[in-house]
């Protein structure tokens, strides 16, 4: 075990961090607000919307996350009508295809999540809503979405905590991120033990923290439900 | 006191109800006046509940006309022959304008008490916070829970949700009361509380639509009471006549079963 | 569509074969996850504090670090071991491990860290009578945990163990980094070569979901299967 170079990696993955982190909360703003959106088409039943996130959620959640990364960072960067469009500048960017394809990828996983805790919200409750006069809007910003919110908060925090895991496949597509770093310093160094021990430190902490801070949100939002 | 000028509170006419090839009311006719008391019995599976339901549209009638206040609820032809509403806005502006109590208390869990009670005046009639708050614990106070303002629901015991239930109606100072078997889903010693707040409403002249099982409120309480089977109206009446004296055959063994069911609970 | 023909004009065999491997790696990760399952759940469930801290720390490590990061540890490390070994042989060249073996070591590990989750609730959620049940009919402790506590646990942990085996699935296109070619390395391959890559990757994608849609069947009958005994009430 060589010591001084994993005392030497640490700052050097720690580097890192920032863009792991960047990648994860972008990738779960973006997938939070495309899954709404698909849970809402499917709750609701709308004619055309709810199919097409029924076949979003079906292919985004039983295809490998690295093909959806490949299939943006390279299939649509190599198409030329991508290339002539305004899309260019974004698609260019390994750093943004990475995040469009975890927020796909979280945004299918989440849907499904979503779509369970509002249709879990019961019944009577939304009666309740409807005969004090509340229009569907209302009813679903003041009463569905937050008691659903709160029902799908277990699974969501072990959604996001799958995210940050999940950010490690940008490092495939050139980012360097915590895994990126430590994949180039592996292949400089070729100590695969002492790097991953130092890489895997990093991420157990921020899983850690991120699991503490959900407990936190959950004990305070949840207690009375 | 009853003018003939005025319109009546709430009028029903020739309301049938089926789901599938189900009909479960069969052409309900009703009409309260202002500061009626009219209790809905019957047997289970009667039709009083969906009835009630009708009333602020949470069941769509198949047909039939209903008028709160004099104003018609535009119904339209739906898809595959069903009825639909034909504007949302009216029916919001009416729902808002009648008062339903459930039998499950359908509070919201995540909010207070007093949230609870402020929540549709303030954001569906849109006053000003600080006139919601007075009128809450106002309305609090009336029902006997204002201490408990800053409770969850799922803190408090049945009678003290249905209470909280009460007053978030009594919030937005409805035109008619709807209670759908508002003490069903309690335990026998808290009935009381909420049948007392019930009686209560009823001296102060409110108008109410109460579907029950209890028979003595039914009773001391009541301006009419109608007798429900089968979808239909089979026995209206004031509730003197009703239960000393009633006239169909079905009324009579519905409320002779109560009797025995009262004596054997007392004997 | 004159990509995907059969032989030396197209990548339809390459892709068919590259599908195989994507099942075999599969299937012997699974396995591998399987055992390493068990062995997790055991350290986790026997009275053994020092067996306890270690069951923890191999679920909460290899459930929270990301697969690619283990995958690259058992790629360069596997080599690194191996060699380490052939030294003391007195054999000081490289030697490049097998793709296979490391791939299957390195997601079977961490279908272990999980599988041993969902084992350990199985077994946790055996009703206690059960167990004395057989203690009170005369059952050796062997004979009550492979007739028993063996097969009940697993009738509990199922529904987790069939959903890992879809993440398991998915999880084997990280082996593509290693240069082992499953399904994402050969669409690699075949994108990179005829410059189509869009076309590739998307049926690379349908292949996946396919294999996804067919497991989903075949753990369906499993799971009936496996549920025969239990009354269903009709409501």
């Amino acid at each position: 075990m060589d010591f001084e170079l994993m005392w030497d990696a640490i700052p050097k993955i720690a580097a890192g961090i920032p863009t792991t982190l960047l990648l994860a909360f972008a990738a779960v703003s973006f997938g939070f607000v495309i899954a709404i959106c698909a849970a809402i088409a499917i709750t609701t039943q709308r004619p055309v919307a709810g199919p097409v996130a029924r076949s979003y959620i079906y292919l985004f959640r039983s295809t490998p996350l690295l093909i959806q990364l490949f299939l943006i960072y390279f299939g649509l960067g190599q198409s030329e009508a991508v290339r002539a469009s305004f899309l260019w500048p974004v698609l260019q960017s390994p750093m943004w295809c990475a995040i469009i394809a975890l927020a796909l990828n979280t945004g299918a996983f989440s849907a499904e999540i979503f779509r369970g805790a509002l249709s879990a919200v019961p019944n009577g409750q939304m009666e309740a809503a409807r005969a004090g006069g509340m229009s569907w809007w209302l009813s679903f910003r003041r009463i569905q979405f937050p008691v659903g919110m709160r029902i799908a908060l277990p699974s969501y925090g072990n959604e996001l905590i799958m995210m940050i895991k999940a950010t490690a496949l940008a490092s495939t597509v050139t980012v360097l991120d915590v895994t990126g770093i430590a994949q180039k310093l592996i292949s400089a160094t070729y100590k695969p033990i002492e790097i991953f021990i130092v890489a895997g430190a990093f991420y157990l902490i921020m899983n850690l923290v991120l699991t503490r801070v959900l407990k936190v949100v959950e004990n305070r939002v949840s207690k009375h439900l | 006191m009853v003018s003939s000028l005025t319109q009546p509170a709430l009028e029903v006419i020739d309301l049938h109800k089926s789901f599938g090839s189900l009909e479960v009311l069969k052409g309900i006719s009703l009409q309260a006046q202002e500061g009626d008391v009219i209790s809905l019995i019957g047997s289970s599976g009667s039709g009083k509940s969906t009835f009630l339901r009708s009333v602020n549209m949470l069941e769509i009638p198949t047909s039939g006309t209903i008028r709160v206040g004099g104003e018609e609820i535009r119904l339209k032809p739906g898809r595959n022959g069903a009825t639909a509403i034909a504007d949302r806005r009216q029916i919001e502006r009416i729902r808002a304008s009648l008062g339903m109590v459930f039998q499950n208390f359908n509070l919201w869990p995540h909010m207070t008490v007093l949230e609870n009670v402020m929540e549709c005046p303030l954001h569906v009639l849109k006053k000003p916070r600080a006139e919601c708050l007075d009128e809450a614990m106002e309305f609090l106070s009336k029902v006997g829970i204002a201490d408990k303002r800053d409770q969850f629901p799922n803190q408090l015991s049945g009678g003290q949700q249905q209470r909280c239930a009460i007053a978030r109606a009594l919030a937005m100072h409805p035109k008619v009361m709807l209670f759908d078997e508002p003490t069903s889903a309690l335990d026998p010693e808290l009935v009381n509380e909420v049948l007392q707040v019930i009686r209560l409403l009823a001296e102060e002249g409110r108008t109410m639509l109460v579907v029950t099982h209890e028979m003595r409120f039914a009773r001391d309480v009541s301006s009419v009471v109608a007798f429900l089977s089968d979808g239909q109206i089979e026995e209206q009446g004031p509730p003197e006549q009703l239960f000393g004296n009633p006239e169909s055959q079905r009324c009579r063994d519905f409320l002779s079963h109560f009797r025995d069911e009262a004596k054997s609970k007392h004997g | 569509m004159e990509l995907l023909i059969w032989g030396d004009q197209g990548w339809g065999d390459e892709l068919f074969t590259a599908s195989l491997m994507t099942i075999a790696i599969s299937l012997s990760s699974y396995a591998v996850g399987l055992v390493f399952g068990c062995i997790g759940a055991a350290l986790k469930l026997v009275e053994n504090r020092w067996a306890n801290i270690l069951g923890e720390i191999y679920t909460t490590v290899f459930r929270g670090i990301p697969e690619l990061l283990v995958v690259y540890l058992f790629f360069f490390g596997g080599s690194l071991a191996v060699m380490s070994v052939a030294s003391v042989f007195g054999y000081n060249g490289y030697i490049e491990v097998d793709a296979f073996i490391v791939g299957m070591l390195a997601i079977g590990v961490v279908a272990g860290a999980y599988a041993a989750e969902s084992l350990r609730g199985g077994y946790l959620a055996i009703p206690k009578g059960l167990i004395e049940a057989g203690l009170a009919c005369g059952m050796t402790r062997s004979h009550l945990a492979r007739r028993v506590i063996f097969p009940q646990t697993l009738q509990y942990a199922l529904p987790g163990l069939s959903n890992l085996w879809l993440i398991n699935l998915k999880s084997t296109a990280l082996l593509s980094v290693t240069g082992l070619v499953e399904l994402t390395r050969q669409a690699n391959i075949a994108a990179g070569s005829t410059y189509k890559f869009l076309y590739f990757y998307i049926v690379a994608a349908l292949i996946y979901a396919a294999l996804s849609f067919f497991s989903t069947i075949v753990i369906k009958r499993i799971e009936t299967w496996s549920n025969r005994g239990t009354v269903r009430i009709k409501v």
